[in-house]
């Protein structure tokens, strides 16, 4: 069922003069759970980053090309308002060490000042931090801050942080390559529910993560998005033979 | 359930559902030659289609679980099982289908004394209660049960062997019968397939429970 | 082999037992200060002492009042003009490590922390005591502000520095405004370093007496005006040191006195504030 919630039309992206990501064109579908993969350096988180406009924060780096949100430029959108719309989940789990665990989830609304009523803030908090598989294992310390968490803990809080905002697009980049292997399976069964009321976008560099968890996968190489097809057809029927080459391990 | 043990349990799902359909292809196949029913084997040969297209389908999502999943320990024991168990039975429809070809083709009435004589119908019977057991072995994970299939497949071929002999004396004392019999013997030889099918299955479900692997071992010592 | 083994295991205790020894040495020259300042200055120290100006030449009594005050109002000034340009600066230097002005400005914030302390009080004498036509506490707090610069500045860069980037991502990819990811997330976070770096400052020039004498003078008088000279600490006890009189000897005893003691609360306070309100990253 064709529902676009994210298009890329002719997208490109610089580092300087460097051509880091190539006319890429992409349509991603609501409620979908889309999979990056690609070698190190093949523009795959260069340009996850462009779609919530944190690309465009490193010194020296622009883009051309549009990507439209629910059929919005957003690059004709305040930076600020692209940003507070999608939500981002990064590598390393990233808590703010200053605020306890409640304060974290409602971080997007305190940090910004935006009023809300503590009961509101309640019912935030409990919600998405049911909706990220932790809150029954912090409810009773919530006021404690989050430097005891394990690292799935802390991940899983990082993504609560960004539910709370009520996104409807989620990126996830690269989100469990600093976790052990046991939180990492709760994070991926965290996707499974998650679709359900989120699209959620995944840079991996694990290609057995983006064939476990996504709908459909897309292969970036030097730059240029290769092919963007089923899971099931790109991992049992590759249609380029660069994407087949990557899967089967023949290069990095 | 991680979707992993999900899309597992699918495929169990499937391959009992073919069992099922193969079973009751065999059983009609065996009416239709008992009563001489040419519009009971006809359903036969149209339902040769489903057992086709049952098999191309388990083959299909086992092979997306492999490629999405990279299953290990019993999971790709149990896919790989399923792949073998799954062309077992789609021959074992085939040879139902086979037998209900003859009763198609065939003019000529398979008169019961003649059945009985050689056994035919003894051995069809044994021939389907084997399936039905492979299926609860598989269904139960019983590698008891999946064991006795062994023996019981003695049987088959004890009949099997005695054919020849069995046969000629039904051409001896008529040669009129030489067509019937022809096709009798050659029902037969396809049931003796069948039990060989059936043993494959067993071993199979011991390989994927156990992870023993009891290929090519003579009968006694499995 | 074995040989060569026993005799690098001499040197190893002979070097550790140097270390040991050096470290003992340090702390004998300091715990003697320290002592012999309280000797001397403890008893001169109470309620009269800390309340009343300094007494004429014979006269007994008097006290630092006027330069306790004085050295105050001097620090909170000095402190509200140099803490917030102090850490706007860090903060941009932080931020934009790679820009010339960061480059340039980094430079002379290194060349002003060597400055001598008696130039920055003749600098200030012309900048500010002569278009004013007088001495002031203004003046003296501008000349100690500026010696606090450089120590707040590279403190407040350094702990900044020391945030990891993930920390400004995670608030800007929440739609968090720049200006706030700095004042809500990374000042707080940093709070421990950049408070121990203003208290570090604040040691530092409330020793200062060469700033001070071009510039607040000094006050026999009580004097809370900020347009008049002003009485502080470091310069009482240079005075009355040097004097001929025992009398007043005794007061610049009791002045370093109180002087150790706020630089030594200071500290304290600053380590306990730190320990408390350590954000573990």
């Amino acid at each position: 069922m064709e529902n676009p919630i994210v298009k890329a039309e002719n997208y490109n992206s610089y580092f300087g003069d460097n051509h880091v990501v190539k006319d890429v064109n992409i349509s991603i579908n609501k409620n979908e759970v889309i999979a990056v993969m690609g070698p190190s350096g093949c523009g795959k988180t260069t340009f996850l980053r462009g779609i919530n406009r944190m690309h465009e924060l490193i010194p020296g780096a622009t883009s051309k090309g549009k990507i439209l949100l629910d059929g919005q430029n957003v690059y004709d959108l305040n930076a600020i308002y692209v940003r507070a719309k999608i939500g981002m989940v990064f590598q390393r789990p990233n808590p703010f060490p200053n605020l306890s665990i409640y304060e974290n989830v409602v971080a997007g609304y305190l940090l910004n000042g935006i009023k809300v009523s503590k009961a509101d803030k309640d019912v935030i908090v409990e919600k998405s931090l049911t909706s990220a598989a932790l809150w029954k294992e912090v409810k009773d310390s919530l006021h404690k801050k989050g430097t005891f968490l394990s690292g799935g803990q802390q991940q899983r809080l990082c993504i609560a942080r960004a539910i709370a905002m009520q996104p409807e697009l989620i990126l996830f980049d690269e989100p469990t390559s600093a976790l052990d292997p046991i939180s990492t399976s709760s994070v991926e069964a965290l996707f499974h529910e998650l679709k359900a009321n989120y699209t959620l976008i995944i840079v991996t560099h694990n290609m057995q993560q983006a064939a476990r968890v996504s709908d459909r996968t897309a292969f970036f190489y030097m730059g240029e998005l290769v092919e963007f097809d089923d899971t099931k057809q790109m991992f049992t029927a590759p249609k380029d033979q660069r994407t087949q080459n990557y899967i089967t391990g023949r290069f990095s | 359930m991680t979707p992993l043990e999900n899309e597992i349990n699918a495929v169990k799902k499937e391959l009992v559902d073919m069992w099922i359909l193969v079973q009751s292809q065999l059983n009609k196949a065996k009416e239709a030659m008992i009563q001489f029913d040419k519009d009971l084997a006809r359903e036969v040969l149209i339902k040769e289609k489903r057992v086709n297209s049952f098999e191309l389908k388990i083959d299909r999502d086992c092979e997306n679980i492999f490629a999405l999943h990279c299953p290990v320990a019993i999971d790709l024991r149990f896919l790989l099982a399923a792949l073998k168990i799954n062309t077992n039975l789609e021959r074992i429809g085939d040879i139902a289908a086979g037998v209900a070809l003859y009763v198609v083709e065939s003019s000529v009435n398979f008169d019961k004394d003649t059945l009985e004589k050689t056994q035919l119908i003894r051995m069809y019977e044994e021939a389907v209660n084997i399936l039905m057991d492979t299926r609860t072995a598989f269904e139960k994970e019983d590698t008891v049960l999946a064991r006795s299939i062994f023996k019981r497949d003695d049987v088959l071929d004890a009949i099997n062997d005695a054919s020849p002999n069995t046969v000629a004396d039904v051409i001896r004392a008529d040669i009129n019968t030489l067509p019937e019999a022809l096709y009798i013997l050659s029902i037969i030889r396809k049931l003796e397939r069948v039990g060989d099918q059936s043993k494959n299955i067993a071993e199979e479900i011991i390989f994927y429970v156990e992870a023993k692997i009891l290929k090519h071992l003579e009968s006694s010592k499995k | 082999m074995e040989a060569k083994i026993g005799a690098r295991n001499v040197k190893s205790v002979i070097f550790k037992g140097l270390v040991v020894f050096f470290a003992f040495i340090i702390v004998v020259p300091l715990v003697v200060i320290l002592l012999y300042i309280a000797k001397q200055g403890a008893t001169q120290v109470n309620w009269h002492f800390l309340t009343h100006v300094p007494a004429p030449v014979g006269e007994k009594g008097g006290g630092i009042s006027n330069a306790f005050v004085g050295s105050f109002i001097m620090v909170m000034l000095a402190s509200i003009v140099a803490v917030p340009v102090g850490m706007m600066a860090g903060i941009y230097l932080s931020e934009n490590p790679r820009t010339k002005l960061a480059y340039y400005a980094g430079l002379c914030v290194d060349i002003l922390q060597g400055v001598p302390s008696i130039v920055v009080g003749i600098v200030v004498y012309f900048w500010i005591v002569k278009p004013l036509g007088t001495f002031s506490a203004i003046a003296g707090s501008i000349a100690l502000a500026i010696m606090m610069l450089p120590i707040i500045i590279r403190s407040t860069e350094q702990t900044l520095k020391l945030l990891p980037d993930s920390l400004k991502e995670a608030a800007l990819s929440l739609g968090v405004p720049y200006h706030r990811v700095i004042l809500k997330v990374i000042v707080p976070c940093g709070f421990a370093g950049i408070l121990s770096g203003i208290t570090l400052s604040i040691a530092r020039i409330i020793g200062e007496t060469a700033p001070l004498l071009f510039t607040a003078l000094g006050n026999s008088f009580f004097s809370t005006s900020l347009t008049k000279p002003m009485e502080s600490l470091p310069h009482v006890i240079f005075t009355y040191a040097t004097s001929p009189y025992d009398d007043w000897h005794d007061l610049a005893w009791g002045a370093s006195f109180i002087l150790l003691l706020f630089v030594l609360t200071l500290n304290i306070v600053t380590k306990v504030i730190t320990r408390k309100w350590k954000i573990q990253l």
